[in-house]
């Protein structure tokens, strides 16, 4: 996770004391943008001047930097390759096409997380729909077999364990609050800090440490005798 | 004596816990913590177990989610954003018809499509008609009578002589029957459920 989000006021006073009022107030003003932030803004600033072949190009870039963790995101949320593949691709065409609106008050990580968690959380409505008319949507066979290829050299049985695990561990994930869930993922498999988690959710702070110290114990308690 | 106090009460979950994350991102746990859990093998002994909980849950969901999302599948992905992006901030675009298409068409309804003696005849033509059913129509009523009576007849219309008026008559009572109870086995519970208008007119 990339980017230290607290205040500037603070990191200061942890290297040299409690700073002036004028100082903090002045360093306060200009925080620190991380690389994929000041790409952001670079882009946006091309999109805004009508350069849209040049901005189309860097957001490339940006595409390669996020692409990876918000695929990990979306697959543990939808626990569907297909439907992660579309949410990613719609979170990113959504963050390009609203480009113009974002603020260097986020990081630019915050912000296109929060894009694709609203996404997700969308779509996975819609899968509960969906599922209660059909079977329930397990990791397909397809999925599945591309996971159990990844382990060439492991013996059938102990890939069947694997996969067992996995089902245990999907399934106890699954079974988390809405809002533990989201928590879970994101400091889990999004690598984000409880205060990148309150900007992603609008969750207090201390709310987010509750649901994820919570989240941990039940998934303790569903998985303790099993794994 | 402080020491050994803090050492008899141990560490809570959540401290546990923030510790663990602390120490994911490369942070100094808190020192009390720290200091604790090095002391105390109990809570090291927690501590050791969530650690190898969230890291087991972390690394099967991370391999599982690589399995899925090969560079080859990264690469796939990137190529339709990028597709998608394309369109993202142009006009919508007009498709226009092919240049000779719409010449042709334009022509076609714009220039006349027949010389104008044409259109002259079908005038003469139409104007002969209406004058020759004009002067019919009043050598009619003037009492002249044709050879053999060439006056037209009023032309029966179907279904009004007696026996098909009967005929529609009985469709009308096979199809009003029909529509009261439907012979059809697999809709009667259908029509078992559903309202009809003459219960309705009935009971008013």
């Amino acid at each position: 996770m990339s980017g230290d989000l607290r205040p500037v006021s603070d990191r200061t006073a942890d290297a040299v004391g409690i700073p002036e009022p004028a100082v903090r107030a002045r360093t306060a003003a200009v925080p620190p943008l991380s690389d994929d932030s000041r790409l952001a803004v670079t882009i946006r600033g091309l999109v805004e001047r009508g350069e849209m072949d040049e901005a189309r190009e860097r957001f490339g870039e940006l595409v390669a930097l996020h692409q990876r963790r918000a695929s990990r995101i979306a697959y543990q949320y939808l626990r569907d390759a297909a439907e992660a593949d579309e949410a990613v691709q719609d979170a990113f065409v959504k963050v390009f096409s609203h480009l113009t609106s974002y603020r260097e008050a986020w990081p630019f990580e915050v912000w296109f997380t929060r894009i694709l968690i609203n996404g997700c959380l969308d779509r996975r409505k819609a899968q509960i729909r969906r599922d209660r008319w059909m079977a329930g949507a397990e990791v397909s066979s397809a999925d599945e077999a591309r996971v159990s290829a990844s382990h060439p050299g492991a013996d059938p049985e102990h890939r069947l364990l694997a996969r067992e695990r996995r089902a245990r561990i999907a399934s106890a994930i699954d079974r988390l609050d809405g809002r533990q869930r989201t928590v879970f993922m994101l400091s889990h498999y999004g690598d984000c800090t409880p205060r990148e988690i309150s900007a992603m959710t609008g969750l207090n702070e201390s709310t987010v440490r509750v649901h994820l110290f919570r989240a941990v114990r039940k998934l303790r308690g569903l998985l303790e005798a099993k794994l | 004596m402080k020491a050994l106090e803090a050492l008899s009460r141990h560490v809570s979950e959540e401290r546990l816990l923030d510790a663990y994350l602390a120490a994911r991102r490369g942070e100094r746990p808190d020192p009390p913590v720290a200091e604790h859990v090095a002391d105390c093998s109990a809570c090291r002994a927690r501590y050791e177990e969530l650690v190898q909980l969230m890291d087991l849950l972390r690394e099967e969901g991370e391999t599982e989610a690589d399995a899925i999302f090969t560079p080859e599948r990264l690469r796939q992905q990137h190529l339709q954003i990028a597709r998608h992006i394309e369109h993202v901030g142009r006009a919508a675009r007009i498709i226009s018809f092919p240049e000779g298409l719409v010449r042709r068409t334009i022509t076609a309804s714009t220039m006349p499509s027949a010389p104008r003696w044409v259109a002259a005849a079908a005038a003469a033509g139409l104007f002969i008609g209406v004058a020759l059913g004009a002067s019919y129509e009043w050598g009619a009523r003037g009492g002249h009578t044709l050879p053999g009576d060439m006056r037209m007849a009023p032309v029966a219309t179907r279904g009004t002589s007696p026996g098909e008026v009967a005929a529609d008559d009985a469709f009308l009572s096979e199809l009003e029957l029909a529509l009261e109870h439907p012979h059809t086995r697999e809709l009667r519970a259908f029509d078992a459920f559903t309202p009809h208008v003459r219960e309705v007119r009935d009971s008013q």
